[in-house]
């Protein structure tokens, strides 16, 4: 009883399960800190943003207080770093981060380069949440002001959206309202603007506040920082794009500072300016993978995984973690299907040819192929060789007609049959060699019988290796490598009927 | 059109009760389990096979010689000396790959069974292409095996399209389980393999008459070629062919194979060839599957008999 218990079945059945287990844990694992995904996502976009503070020393102690990124729902901090000589660096994290840099006092312009490197935050999707402000203080208007004001806030009930875009697009007419004019300081900027819109706001009793960031675009260079108006309406802060009144910090928007502190303080210095550039660089999902895992403290058991590895290795893994699948594949064609095809692992082999060739090209090439390689071996049989220099005489003409057939697609355009060099040389030998002698033992029905086996094999394998997705969760996650293991294992004691068996059979079943 | 395709397969679980045995159950609860693949070179190479098979008094078709290496080729006519027929085997071959047969031969002309003729130079490039392993098990180098033609008893002349008819006993245990006759046709090409259009006759197992015969899957009473009525078929010294596949047991220690046994006319049954994997058609050809019977010789079946006694034992169930 014990022993039955103990069966080759059992204990396969256990290691699948358990498998399955460690795989599901680990894909789970993966995803959560890794930030790996179950689609070929291939890049993810790193911004390095550097902010340039310069000021002119007044000679007194310095203190310069700069407003850094806060993570959001967007982004993630990757590295950050400043460059400044002889300043004692702080960092302060609260509401927003702060970057504080004391020194004693000093003299001649002073450069500080503060650099942060930020990737698309795949993993944290939660939600900022914020505690409902107080009332605004009410603006202090002069009397014509306030008239004015008035005016603009009925006259911003005509215009589109909520109260806060309406006042947006008020301001942003290109033949903007008289009042509008008077209301704003003859040279305006954009934070001109924004104050204006935040008093009026304030007279709604709408709580604001000016945010600064950083739009992200490709090699930006020395500019200031972007602002965005921020208005609690409805129970949360909403942030508004002030050029065109669209909710929501756009994608591609970095926040710095959200509300009452400033960008940038700095004591015992002047004429202080902060200077933004950006670049933006693209790297493998997967080579990032080693940097979240090391943000999420969980760097040990990156650094003995295959996404540590240099990239040329990765991709040479990327094909070998495929195989596995195909491998399964052709298990099931064989001994649940019951399909007899020209050699184990031949279909396998053409399959993962097909996938460099392209199918209908690949497939035509490989018709070419095996029919004059059958026509060659015809003539090569009359000539009564020895076995090994025969098949090697196929294995030349097979490489000579790849030359051929490649040459002429390039000189006649044709991709369809250049792809002729990407199929196993030896294999496909092998192939005409078996094919042939089928023919002169069982005739040209059955020699065409198992090429076209091995061919309806080969497609299916085909199918199912050239999706994209599947090859990359067969690599990203490739402990299901392990699970496919003990799939094999256990097919191999696999007793019941196959497929073709069935039909082969049915002769001498049980009819009812 | 769609409910035909499908009304072509049977179902698991009408095969199951019919007692059918598919290949992975064959593989894995009878071959894997019962023939230990150290044994099998004891069947594979029927250099081996014929030595043994004289230790246990089996007879199988004369050896004439053996050779071995490239050079030795040319010596051929030397070596088959003043035999007037022969037959040219891969030691290591199976299912007839490979078997050239010499019905009769000058030094330049050489007359197969099937009445064509072959020049001293193609035979010679046969026998390289045995050697090479062109028709051996895996492709590795052989030896070609120069034996006595068996010269087939009349009785099944009518029966046969050229080849010889042989009887297929697949021997479970030491007990012959089933059998079955297989007779070559024109579409076969003289070769006794179901898969290349052979006909199969199911034997009864304990006389040795026919059952029921099959050709591509398909039953038929009359023998393609010739028109012999194959109901009629009776195996003569039935005895003698069981106890082959019974010796067989005790001679390799295979507990699942297949035992290839042919009627000469002077020399009575002798065994051909024996196999380690014995192909599952003889399931189609009997019209019934061999897991039944083979339950039976695994649970109720005597133990430790001789291989008469064995053969006693199944030759009984006939005479109740």
């Amino acid at each position: 009883m014990l022993k039955k218990f103990f069966t080759v079945r059992c204990i396969l059945t256990f290691l699948l399960l358990l498998s399955s287990a460690f795989a599901g844990y680990s894909i789970y694992y993966k995803i959560k800190y890794w930030g790996f995904g179950f689609t070929p996502k291939q890049v993810s976009d790193v911004w390095t943003i550097e902010a340039h503070v310069s000021f002119m020393p007044t000679g007194d102690p310095i203190k310069v207080s700069l407003t850094t990124p806060a993570e959001n729902n967007n982004f993630k901090i990757l590295e950050q770093d400043v460059i400044a000589e002889g300043y004692k660096t702080k960092k302060i994290t609260g509401e927003t981060n702060r970057l504080v840099l004391t020194s004693p006092a000093k003299q001649g312009k002073q450069d500080i380069y503060y650099r942060v490197m930020l990737f698309d935050n795949q993993d944290a999707k939660g939600k900022t949440k914020a505690p409902a402000p107080q009332a605004p203080k009410q603006p202090y208007f002069d009397d014509q002001t306030m008239a004015t004001a008035k005016k603009i806030l009925k006259a911003a009930r005509n215009m589109p959206g909520n109260e806060v875009q309406q006042l947006i697009n008020l301001f942003n007419q290109p033949t903007p309202d008289a009042n509008v004019l008077a209301f704003l300081p003859l040279q305006k900027n954009a934070k001109d603007t924004i104050e204006a819109i935040r008093s009026l706001l304030a007279l709604k009793n709408i709580p604001s506040r000016t945010s600064r960031g950083i739009k992200l675009a490709e090699n930006k260079k020395a500019f200031s920082a972007d602002l965005m108006l921020e208005a609690y309406t409805d129970g949360k802060w909403r942030t508004y794009n002030p050029a065109d009144a669209s909710i929501g910090v756009p994608s591609d928007f970095i926040l710095f500072q959200r509300g009452g502190s400033s960008l940038l303080d700095v004591e015992g210095g002047e004429d202080s300016v902060v200077k933004f550039s950006v670049i933006k660089s693209v790297t493998s999902s997967i080579s990032l993978a080693g940097k979240r895992a090391s943000i999420a403290k969980q760097k040990t058991m990156f650094d003995y995984s295959i996404y540590n590895l240099p990239v040329v290795e990765q991709n040479t893994l990327k094909w070998l973690m495929i195989f596995p699948l195909g491998i399964l594949v052709i298990v099931l064609i064989r001994n649940v299907i019951g399909l007899t095809t020209m050699g184990t692992f031949t279909p396998m082999l053409l399959s993962m040819a097909l996938i460099k060739t392209g199918f209908g090209s690949g497939l035509l090439c490989f018709a070419m192929i095996i029919a004059i390689g059958l026509l060659l071996r015809a003539v090569l049989s009359k000539l009564n060789l020895l076995l090994v220099p025969r098949i090697s005489a196929v294995v030349i003409f097979v490489i000579l007609i790849m030359q051929a057939f490649t040459i002429i697609g390039y000189k006649l355009k044709l991709d369809l049959v250049s792809a002729a060099a990407f199929f196993p040389i030896i294999i496909m030998a092998w192939i005409i060699e078996r094919a042939s002698i089928t023919w002169e033992e069982d005739g040209p029905v059955n020699a065409g019988k198992q090429v076209f086996n091995s061919l309806v094999a080969a497609i299916v394998t085909y199918f199912i290796i050239s999706s994209e997705t599947i090859r990359h969760i067969m690599f990203a996650f490739n402990e299901l490598n392990l699970v496919i293991l003990f799939i094999v294992m256990l097919l191999g004691t696999y007793t019941g009927y196959r497929l073709t068996e069935l039909k082969r059979f049915s002769p001498i079943a049980e009819r009812k | 059109m769609f409910k035909e395709f499908f009304s072509s397969f049977a179902s698991p679980s009408s095969l199951h009760k019919a007692g059918v045995l598919g290949m992975n159950c064959r593989n894995y609860k009878f071959i894997s389990k019962y023939n230990n693949r150290r044994l099998y070179p004891l069947v594979d190479d029927k250099v081996q096979t014929k030595t043994l098979a004289a230790k246990y008094g089996i007879t199988t078709p004369g050896l004439i010689g053996v050779i071995e290496h490239q050079y030795q080729v040319k010596d051929l006519l030397h070596i088959i000396g003043n035999a007037k027929d022969f037959v040219i085997k891969p030691a290591h071959g199976s299912g007839g790959k490979g078997v050239l047969v010499i019905k009769s031969f000058t030094p330049d002309r050489f007359v197969k069974a099937s009445g064509d003729t072959l020049t001293f130079n193609e035979v010679y490039q046969h026998i390289s292409n045995v050697l090479s392993g062109l028709y051996s098990l895996g492709g590795q180098y052989d030896v070609a095996v120069i034996e006595e033609l068996v010269h087939f008893s009349n009785i099944f002349k009518d029966y046969s399209y050229q080849g010889i008819p042989d009887v297929r006993v697949i021997v479970y245990k030491g007990y012959p389980a089933m059998a079955m006759m297989r007779l070559a046709t024109k579409a076969s090409g003289g070769r006794a393999n179901l898969h290349q259009g052979a006909v199969g006759v199911g034997l009864d197992i304990s006389g040795g008459h026919a059952l029921k015969a099959v050709m591509n899957n398909l039953p038929l009473t009359n023998h393609p070629d010739t028109g012999a009525e194959l109901s009629r078929i009776q195996v003569p010294h039935w005895r003698e062919h069981l106890i082959i596949g019974a010796k067989a047991y005790e001679m390799t220690g295979l507990g699942y194979l297949g035992a290839d046994i042919v009627l000469d006319a002077d020399k009575g049954p002798m065994m051909l060839e024996l196999n380690a994997r014995p192909g599952l058609a003889i399931q189609i050809a009997n019209g019934k599957g061999i897991g039944g019977v083979l339950k039976r010789i695994e649970h109720y079946y005597p133990k430790d008999l001789s291989p008469e006694e064995r053969v006693d034992f199944v030759l009984s169930f006939g005479k109740k």
